[in-house]
């Protein structure tokens, strides 16, 4: 289904640079909360939200409105960024995995109800450290001191309750 | 293998968070092309869009947006075809507003719309904002030819300066007169406050009987003003320049208070 969105990526892809002015004010705000979250630093996540928006442009002729909408093509690539971010970051300081910052999740809970906080707590766990902190299955695995094949089965639990909780409220 | 564990390796390979060789068994796996998988990858990015959109939205540092059109007019447009010529941008994104608030219309939902009508509120400030940087620039080059043109004029010996000082009310007034017999000239006043609404001052030049209309002019916040008074016809002598303070359009004859006026000159 043509939406705006996949419109705004058309018409990027034919080197329309207002087009791109105007998918910035769109989605920077929806992906400037998401980045913030994952990198928690202000100027990082300002220095990922303009490589993201960057690479969008480049990346317009690619993109294939049938696989996807603009937005979850955003989202998916502001995340993933994101998370190189903070994987580099975390090779520099060879620590193994920075503390998940437990106030600032829990103080955005308290503002901020989300799909997220309709899960059960074992999958709402898993679905932030995988997410928001990047952590893969095995790390989730041995952070949790759970079997892997556990981890698994609250991941996919976990997601399928958030696909139908989205679909339920789009 | 039954298609059954694909759809765990689906759920973490969603989330970024498949590795090893379950990572490698999904990524052959897609590469065979399974349509059952692609879906539920499609499924899920959409989902956590949702969950990232619900929210609130967050306006990025300005700077960000400036350096990306700053990168982008940097680059010419090689490997890309050249934009359309025929598009009508603003038309465009006010049909792109439009579409917005309606689509908020249409899913109905609390979080869309707020978003949406954020969006919208959003486009109105900016819209605003550029016009009244646009009024702003343009009474600044107002301004600034007046006074470029009044410095040019202080050249010409003919020229001479007048003084007005404060009468009734204000007597901090003050203001100048650079006048040239032939060409007119200039006033600037300081220490004035702005005028009501409705209001506004007016010049006057005396030098027979009656005083000459010269112009009506504002004062700005910090209570200054620039105004260019026109040659009186037939280059008669003025004798008194002098302020007073009218409806916004101007009188014929003074009516109001007058606020500034300058000594008799010979």
């Amino acid at each position: 289904m043509p939406t705006i969105g996949a419109d705004l990526v058309r018409q990027m892809a034919a080197g329309d640079r207002e087009a791109f002015a105007v998918f910035y004010d769109r989605y920077a705000p929806v992906v400037f909360p998401l980045i913030l979250r994952i990198v928690r630093e202000r100027a990082d996540a300002s220095d990922v939200l303009q490589e993201v928006f960057w690479e969008a442009w480049r990346d317009a002729p690619a993109y294939d409105a049938a696989r996807g909408s603009a937005e979850a093509w955003m989202v998916t690539r502001a995340r993933t960024r994101a998370i190189d971010r903070i994987r580099a970051t975390r090779r520099r300081s060879e620590t193994f995995v920075a503390p998940l910052d437990d106030g600032i999740a829990a103080a955005d809970r308290g503002t901020v109800m989300t799909a997220l906080d309709r899960l059960p707590e074992a999958q709402r766990e898993v679905i932030e450290l995988a997410y928001y902190a990047g952590l893969t299955q095995t790390e989730i695995a041995e952070r949790l001191k759970q079997p892997l094949g556990t981890v698994k089965t609250r991941i996919r639990l976990g997601l399928e309750r958030l696909r139908e909780v989205m679909k339920a409220s789009p | 293998m039954s298609h059954e564990p694909y759809e765990t390796l689906a759920a973490a390979y969603a989330l970024g968070a498949l590795d090893g060789q379950d990572r490698l068994d999904f990524e052959r796996h897609l590469a065979e092309g399974c349509e059952a998988c692609e879906a539920s990858l499609r499924e899920s990015a959409e989902a956590l869009a949702t969950l990232a959109r619900s929210r609130p939205p967050m306006i990025p540092p300005p700077a960000v947006k400036q350096e990306l059109l700053r990168r982008l007019a940097a680059t010419a447009p090689t490997g890309r075809a050249a934009a359309p010529p025929a598009r009508r941008p603003l038309v465009w994104a006010v049909g792109t507003v439009v579409a917005v608030i309606a689509a908020a219309g249409f899913t109905g939902t609390w979080v869309a719309t707020r978003y949406e009508a954020q969006l919208g509120a959003m486009a109105r400030e900016s819209a605003a904002l550029r016009a009244r940087v646009e009024r702003e620039e343009a009474v600044l080059r107002e301004q600034v030819a007046i006074y470029r043109n009044a410095a040019d004029l202080l050249r010409d010996p003919a020229a001479q300066v007048v003084t007005l000082r404060g009468l009734g009310p204000n007597p901090g007034a003050t203001g100048r007169v650079i006048w040239h017999p032939v060409n007119g000239g200039y006033v600037f006043v300081a220490n004035l406050p702005a005028a009501p609404p409705g209001k506004a001052y007016e010049l006057w030049t005396i030098g027979g009987a009656a005083p000459e209309p010269a112009g009506v002019f504002q004062v700005d916040a910090s209570g200054r003003g620039a105004h260019r008074i026109a040659p009186v016809a037939g280059g008669k002598p003025v004798k008194v320049f002098a302020v007073t303070l009218e409806t916004e359009a101007g009188v014929a004859q003074p009516q109001g208070p007058m606020v500034l006026a300058s000594a008799k000159q010979d």
